[in-house]
């Protein structure tokens, strides 16, 4: 190739197949240039090719290309998912073994999967589990926890050499209990030599058949994943649009004294440039939540402060990302550095720096301390609990340190907005509140909700970090500005320092409990560190204090939290939404008193954790209604627990896990590995079911000619399978299979409200929008079959397997109605609205375990194997649900060890990039085991409870517990690091 | 993203050393790009000269040594047959899938990674580095290009030739199994009988040490300097004690 300088070059490739000629410039990667060429199957995770969400094959070569310029691809052959689809119209083997076990979540790095897997089985036919792991390893998957993937992949390679695959689906497995009663440990596992990537699903006498809820059914989006078809946001082509990029504040808490733009203006190809001088200053709230946003107001699109390293500082739109980049370069800012904190501990001190001195913020507790929130609630009065701490047969008082990380979804942030023909706003954005984030970004941009529409296309995970308003107003400002498209796109690294993060806490329990283990009184008190600013502060520490005093029974219960500035990277919503942090302190807390006292662990916490027929009354005293005095509510008004399958839970948890190894000396401490110890641990899990009389989803469905419909939901998939589960309960309730189910979610133009996807609630929530709304279908479509069939009585026809039936046998197709209705007689469009708000938030329940190793000489742990059997009520899809679990224990077995955020002395994080910030991979990924324990949740719909979430919440303090129960050493501070392990290590042989 | 203003494939050692001799531009050695391009920032223009057919791809064995061309990937190296198990296995352990097939030995050593266990383990296989530049053909011990960096101011690694009798034992302290090490210690005992011990994670390059009790590491947040200081002596009697 000849030399080329500053000019674009022109390559030569075989991509897939053919032969392509493309210009680029010689700092262009191979992942942008193919994108260019319409591979959009080939995503951006980072620049550094860690995610391997830009995988192709190179020559046959797996290879990131994130990392490959595209002048070195000349004369290279080169294979992206799309490859597959310009060979065969019908599904390669390995395409179709992904969609089959459900391998696929969001599907963001689908095209690398898939590709990687080419990669294996063209070399290798018949791979062991190792090797497929290794060959996975440079596609990070942050939503499963690779088993189905694995699954997949050795699917693939027996469907390559011949084999007929099996129907994938769920173990069914005998109950080992009554579902009330503890039963006598077995130590024999229960589904030994199964697929660890096959749900065990122990099914409850209560739940009547179904014709497609329960069912394992292949997603209803796993062709257009499996294919690469241009689903995300950033898969697609607009005419003239700007890239954007935001400058960010290299100080952790500074005054922006002045800003000089006039050079960055000045440069060729910039069209915008906005910061606190040229934009209107609202006050606001970035939290997705329902309307009226819960306080404190502090923050504006841009402001003339800065509080942590990655603030917002100004925003430029330019023809190119590279110009948008010099122009950030090009901006002068003054700034006057403050003092800053990092620590909630600090954030109350006598001269620690004020974080938010200005005037308009709205509704800041004590800004003068830092102090955003005092929350507090309390079942009894002061005095009672004190009565009840003093009748306490022992006290019991611990402290915790909880930590900041960050949720990763492998798709960053992004957004694209434009104006459309009618000049109205568009944003195509990666949000999961699309009609908050509507609702949130008007006034910042001076517009009507009316005037602007978002729509929420495939998500490549969120996790709660798109449970924000956090680009739209920058798009928003300047595709106003520049009246052209608009696209911004966070870096790997902004994404850790500039989106969002799980709050960090204090944690602080004391309880008093009897000598014969009964809790009688229990006093929790947390630091919540909120960062910079409010946004779900609030919120997040409610639910750490309901999740924290709502597992276990006592009569006299305190909750009292301060949330604090500070000027960290911003926490806010992350899936468990502060039930991790309350629910390692809590585990760990119990687990420690049942070892005081004697007593067996298990044995304890069941004494006291909550059963049906218990009142959880803490609730009745936190949330958004603000501070509520024991005497003002009726202990009548507590809701009781109605379902839990807690017992079930742990009988199949204890005998997968092996528990009985805990007993064992030659196992803790293995002879031949004298500076191994072996552990076991456990947590009792118990979370929520969406948030009650706030939470509302609608739905429409409408039929077609040919019996089919379309559902229309303001949901929000990200890939957890909710459009599936959707499909599968309107399916139930028409008759009809999830194929004649076309889903629509997420669009404000086009769908009923839905207030998104958190707070575990889409499933119940939105799963029963859906199902009020097939109801309303099903009595038209009944009262049309019945005039058809000659029938009297509407209520007496049965709709099954595409048709309506009579009493007397005879039935009519419901292509048949749909043509009557819509063509022939009478005709109406047949279609029902449905829409839901919960009075109930029924707790799903889970029995976590962990098995880890410990070298006692280095304190490095290694995790073996996880398992979980959770009583979600009924799973709608137990490949999907049981996939949820999986993925759920991955990311939480991160928090518990590995991740965490790292500062240099200036406040700017030191390891924001995959790797220094470790995700768990598909090669050192620890086994896991999922059980879903039915039980029959009548409020739900067709007996479902939330699933979501609850993975998050045992992991930790299992893993605590276990390498408790095998050195004797209790840690109380996340994450397990090997440093932190060695050092409590060393300081007990110190004691 | 790198900031590549120019890019050239010479099909020649001299080709590519003509490039990088000129002094009126900034030019740099493209190997496989994992580090180049992927860790590249903005700031720094520079004219990239890709190395991918300078014919420096492949893997001679001899009798107890072999040598490996500069752009073998990583990815070569752990499905290689003829290599000893260590160096295959500690290729394959230092990057995931997508980027060990691209990353060369030759840009793996010039990235000089404290924290690079498959350095540690070339290190103990007596590595001798083969240099060309206008001015002839040199061979340095691995820790001499390193220490004295001088070597490669416009001169190209060509290949690596490493020693590939004797055993060798690894082991390392890291948060998860397939995570960078935070310490490593990799021994090796050759034909001569003398035991060769190489670290990780305890110096600004991996290094061969005699006596671990005497590193000096640098702490960071993955592990203080006395953390370290503690892994080097205990992983170092391990392996040491396992030969």
């Amino acid at each position: 190739m000849s030399m080329t300088t500053n000019t674009m070059i022109s390559i030569s490739i075989t991509l897939n197949g053919t032969p392509v000629t493309a210009e680029c410039e010689p700092h262009e990667v191979l992942r942008t240039v193919l994108r260019r060429l319409g591979c959009f199957s080939v995503k951006f995770g980072s620049d550094s090719g860690e995610t391997g969400a830009g995988a192709v094959l190179l020559d046959g070569l797996l290879v990131s290309s994130d990392v490959v310029l595209a002048a070195a691809a000349d004369g290279h052959e080169v294979m992206t998912l799309e490859g597959f689809s310009q060979m065969r119209e019908d599904l390669d083997p390995i395409q179709a073994a992904f969609m089959a076990v459900g391998a696929f979540q969001s599907g963001y790095s689908a095209g690398a999967m898939i590709l990687a897997t080419k990669a294996l089985l063209d070399r290798n036919s018949n791979p062991t589990e190792t090797e497929i792991r290794d060959a996975l390893s440079g596609v990070l998957d942050r939503e499963t926890a690779y088993v189905k993937v694995v699954e997949a992949v050795q699917r693939a390679a027996a469907a390559r050499r011949g084999d007929v695959p099996q129907p994938f689906g769920p173990l069914i497995l005998p109950p080992l209990t009554d579902g009330v009663h503890a039963v006598a440990y077995d130590p024999q596992p229960t589904a030994a030599g199964v697929s660890a990537a096959v749900p065990r699903l122990i099914p409850s006498r209560d739940v009547p058949e179904m014709a497609v809820v329960g069912k394992p059914e292949i997603k209803v989006d796993a062709l257009k994943v499996a294919r690469g078809n241009p689903a995300f946001v950033d898969d697609i082509e607009l005419r003239g649009m700007l890239h954007a990029r935001v400058l960010r504040s290299p100080h952790a808490h500074a005054r922006i004294v002045d800003i000089d733009d006039s050079a960055a203006v000045a440069l060729p190809g910039v069209h915008a440039v906005k910061h606190y001088k040229n934009t209107p200053r609202v006050m606001y709230a970035s939290g997705g939540q329902s309307w009226p946003n819960p306080f404190p107001y502090d923050q504006v699109s841009f402001d003339n402060k800065v509080r942590h390293v990655g603030d917002r500082v100004a925003a430029v739109a330019a023809e190119t990302p590279e110009i948008a980049a010099e122009a950030c370069r090009l901006i002068k800012v003054t700034y006057e550095v403050l003092p800053f904190i990092l620590d909630e501990r600090e954030a109350m001190s006598d001269g620690a720096p004020v974080i938010h001195d200005e005037a308009d913020a709205v509704e800041i507790h004590d800004s003068s301390r830092n102090i955003v929130h005092h929350i507090h609630a309390q079942t009894v009065n002061d005095a009672d609990l004190e009565t009840a701490f003093a009748h306490a047969d022992h006290i019991f008082e611990q402290h915790f340190r909880v930590h900041q990380v960050q949720q990763v979804p492998i798709e960053p942030h992004i957004c694209i907005g434009w104006l459309d023909e009618d000049e109205r706003l568009v944003l195509r954005t990666s949000t999961q509140v699309p009609f908050h984030a509507r609702r949130m970004v008007a006034p910042l941009l001076g517009l009507a909700v009316k005037d602007i529409r978002v729509i929420k296309p495939r998500i490549g995970g969120g996790f709660g970090a798109k449970q924000e308003m956090l680009l739209e107003d920058i798009v928003g400002h300047l595709a106003l500005a520049t009246k052209r498209p608009v696209r911004l796109e966070l870096s790997r690294a902004e994404e850790f320092m500039s989106s969002r993060t799980r709050h960090p806490q204090t944690i602080t329990y004391r309880t008093g409990v009897m000598n014969d283990g009964s809790l009688v009184a229990q006093e929790f008190s947390i630091i919540g560190n909120t960062g910079p600013y409010g946004t779900h502060g609030f919120t997040v520490q409610n639910v750490t204090g309901l999740r924290g005093l709502s597992s276990y029974n006592c009569p006299a219960k305190k909750f009292d939290c301060k949330v604090v500035y500070t000027n960290i990277p911003v926490p806010g919503a992350y899936r468990g939404y502060g039930a991790p942090q309350a629910e390692f302190a809590l585990e760990a807390h119990m687990e420690d008193i049942a070892i005081a006292l004697g007593r067996d662990v298990i044995d304890f916490k069941r004494q006291n954790w909550v059963k049906v027929g218990d009142k959880l009354d803490i609730v009745m005293f936190l949330g958004e209604r603000g501070t509520i005095e024991p005497e003002d509510v009726d202990p009548a008004t507590f809701p009781p627990v109605m379902t839990s399958g807690i017992e079930e839970c742990v009988a199949q948890g204890m005998r997968a896990i092996g528990w009985h190894r805990r007993d064992e000396p030659d196992w803790v401490a293995p002879p031949d590995r004298p500076h191994i110890r072996r552990g076991i641990g456990f947590a009792f899990c118990m979370h929520g079911t969406a948030i009650p009389f706030l939470d509302m989803g609608g739905c429409s469905i409408k039929m077609n000619d040919d019996g089919s419909f379309n559902v229309m939901a303001g949901a929000a998939d990200l890939g957890t399978g909710a459009d599936t589960v959707l499909a599968q309960i309107a399916a139930e309730v028409l008759g009809v299979t999830i194929d004649d189910i076309i889903m629509y979610t997420g669009d404000t133009d086009m769908t009923p409200f839905d207030v998104g996807a958190y707070a575990s609630s889409t499933t119940y929530i939105s799963g029963m929008a859906v199902k009020k709304a097939a109801d309303v279908v099903r009595q038209r479509i009944k009262e049309r079959a019945a005039r058809l069939l000659g029938v009297q009585e509407p209520c007496s026809i049965v709709l099954r397997d595409r048709r309506a039936w009579a009493p007397d046998g005879t039935s009519v197709s419901l292509e048949d109605i749909g043509l009557n209705s819509l063509h022939t007689e009478d005709q109406e469009q047949i279609m029902g609205t449905g829409s839901y708000v919960s009075a109930d938030c029924p707790p799903p329940f889970a029995a976590q375990f962990a098995e880890i190793e410990v070298d006692v000489q280095t304190g490095q742990v290694t995790v073996i194997k996880l398992v979980m059997a959770v009583d979600c009520g009924v799973a709608i899809n137990p490949i999907t649900a049981s996939g949820q679990i999986e993925g759920g224990m991955l990311q939480a077995l991160g928090y518990a060890h590995t991740e965490e955020f790292a500062f240099d002395e200036t406040g700017r994080m030191v390891n924001a990039e995959l790797g220094p910030y470790w995700i768990y991979r598909s090669d050192d990924a620890p086994a896991t085991e999922v059980f879903l324990v039915q039980t029959m949740e009548d409020s739900g719909p067709f007996g479902a409870k939330a699933v979501a979430e609850i993975p998050k919440d045992g992991v930790a303090p299992a893993m605590r517990n276990a390498i408790l129960h095998c050195t004797g050493v209790a840690i109380n501070e996340l994450p397990f690091t090997p440093e932190r392990v060695y050092n409590a290590l060393r300081a007990a042989e110190v004691r | 993203m790198a900031n590549v203003v120019a890019y050239h494939r010479p099909s020649s050692i001299d080709g590519a050393l003509l490039l990088l001799g000129r002094t009126d531009v900034e030019s740099r050695v493209l190997a496989g790009g994992t580090d180049l391009i992927g860790r590249g920032d903005e700031s720094a223009a520079f004219e990239a000269v890709d190395l991918q057919d300078a014919g420096l791809g492949l893997v001679h064995l001899g009798d107890s040594r072999a040598m490996l061309g500069a752009t073998v990937t990583l990815d070569q190296l752990a499905r290689h047959d003829g290599l000893p198990d260590a160096i295959r296995d500690a290729a394959r352990r230092e990057l995931p899938s997508t980027l060990r097939t691209q990353a060369t030995i030759g840009g793996t050593i010039c990235a000089a990674e404290s924290e690079s266990e498959f350095l540690a383990t070339l290190l103990v296989h007596d590595p001798v580095v083969e240099i060309h530049g206008f001015d002839g053909r040199r061979e340095l011990p691995l820790p001499q290009v390193w220490a004295e960096p001088h070597h490669l101011r416009g001169r190209i690694i060509t290949a690596v030739s490493i020693a590939t009798d004797g055993e060798t034992r690894a082991d390392r302290t890291a948060r998860t199994p397939a995570d960078r090490p935070i310490v490593a210690a990799v021994a090796r005992r050759p034909g001569d009988g003398r035991i060769r011990l190489a670290m990780s994670g305890v110096a600004p390059t991996p290094v061969l040490i005699d006596d671990a009790s005497g590193v000096r590491p640098r702490g960071d947040f993955r592990g203080s300097a006395e953390y370290r200081r503690s892994l080097a002596v205990t992983l170092a009697a391990r392996v040491s004690g396992a030969l």
